[in-house]
């Protein structure tokens, strides 16, 4: 239980943490996503298994893989909020 | 000078909020920046000074500064459906800049990185009228390293110094808060009464005690953001805070605190 919830981003995993930054931060690239997310992701040079892990939104397998915790959670709102599905309410 | 300081949260479901949050939560808080912001417009400042953690967003893995300055002329950027840009006070922000760094912090300075939500939603529901500029304050609360609540503090002070010896009226304001675990398997699990304890504390004028807790205290509580209270602690010393609200929702202590400076 000593764990961080936070923790020291891995070296190897800039290319997945750059991708959901970019999903998060880059509305050019988060369209390109939406409309070929494979294509988007190879841009960002992901193998497979960052894929698969990031199409299915799979949180614990991305953080698995070195990706930030926070950036996971606001690159798939964004994703969510620019996709429309949610409703939401603006102030 | 330094004429007033707050602490204000800005989970992005309070200016977007999805079907998954309690909407009369949501307008009890916005309640609490109705009054910051007709505070505000007593305290008449010429500058608000916003001390944030950036959500990775100005700052990327491409070069991670543990305290910045925005000194750029003004500071725009974007979240969803929302655009925003407000004017920088830059002769307060080019004072700050060099003077922090003649304290020994050695401050990054931006002129031109984007400005990151955390410094968005609370201006947008307390910035009064007419309009003042604002001075963006970096703190690195997401990427570890950070800088220890410690070195938070004695920013805090040193800021304190500096604006208190300005000709202009500013009010700090802390932009983060309180507990909260996104992206974790923590997120439904905030740890309130961690919250409620650092709350009386507050309360009591007694906030640098927190210049003591450890990083790992804040990660294990959901408070990695609250090191931008720290930092404002800091600057108002023995002050004590007034709670304006503390809301807590199935994800997040969100918490609205001024202190009488």
């Amino acid at each position: 239980m000593n764990e961080m919830h936070y923790r020291f981003p891995p070296a190897a995993a800039y290319p997945l943490n750059r991708c959901l930054y970019a999903l998060k931060s880059d509305d050019a690239f988060r369209a390109r996503f939406l409309a070929d997310a494979k294509a988007a992701m190879a841009e960002h040079g992901l193998d497979a298994d960052a894929q698969a892990a990031l199409l299915a939104a799979d949180r614990d397998a991305l953080v698995a893989r070195g990706a930030h915790p926070y950036l996971v959670f606001m690159a798939d709102l964004r994703v969510r909020m620019a996709r429309g599905t949610g409703t939401f309410e603006y102030f | 000078m330094l004429v007033g300081a707050f602490a204000c949260a800005h989970t992005p479901q309070l200016i977007a909020r999805p079907a998954s949050e309690d909407r009369e939560l949501v307008l009890r808080v916005h309640a609490a920046f109705a009054r910051v912001r007709r505070r505000l417009a007593m305290l008449r400042p010429d500058a608000i000074a916003v001390v944030a953690g950036d959500h990775v967003e100005a700052f990327f893995l491409d070069a991670v500064p543990a305290l910045a300055v925005y000194a750029g002329a003004e500071a725009a950027g974007a979240f969803g459906p929302y655009r925003y840009r407000f004017p920088v006070h830059e002769p307060l922000a080019r004072a700050v800049v060099e003077q922090g760094i003649e304290r020994g912090f050695d401050l990054l300075y931006t002129q031109g990185a984007p400005l990151d939500y955390a410094f968005f939603v609370p201006l947008h529901f307390t910035m009064p009228e007419p309009a003042v500029p604002i001075l963006p304050l970096h703190v690195n609360v997401y990427l570890p390293p950070q800088p220890t609540p410690r070195r938070c503090h004695a920013w805090g002070q040193a800021l304190g110094q500096i604006l208190g010896a300005r000709p202009e009226r500013v009010v700090l304001m802390a932009s983060g808060g309180m507990s909260h675990y996104p992206g974790t398997d923590r997120y439904a699990s905030p740890d309130f009464d961690w919250d409620r304890r650092i709350l009386d504390t507050l309360r009591d004028g007694r906030g640098a005690e927190l210049a003591a807790l450890t990083g790992e205290e804040l990660d294990k509580a959901g408070n990695v953001e609250l090191r931008t209270w720290i930092t404002v602690l800091g600057a108002v010393g023995a002050a004590k805070a007034e709670l304006y609200c503390y809301e807590p929702s199935w994800h997040h202590g969100n918490a609205v605190v001024e202190w009488a400076v």
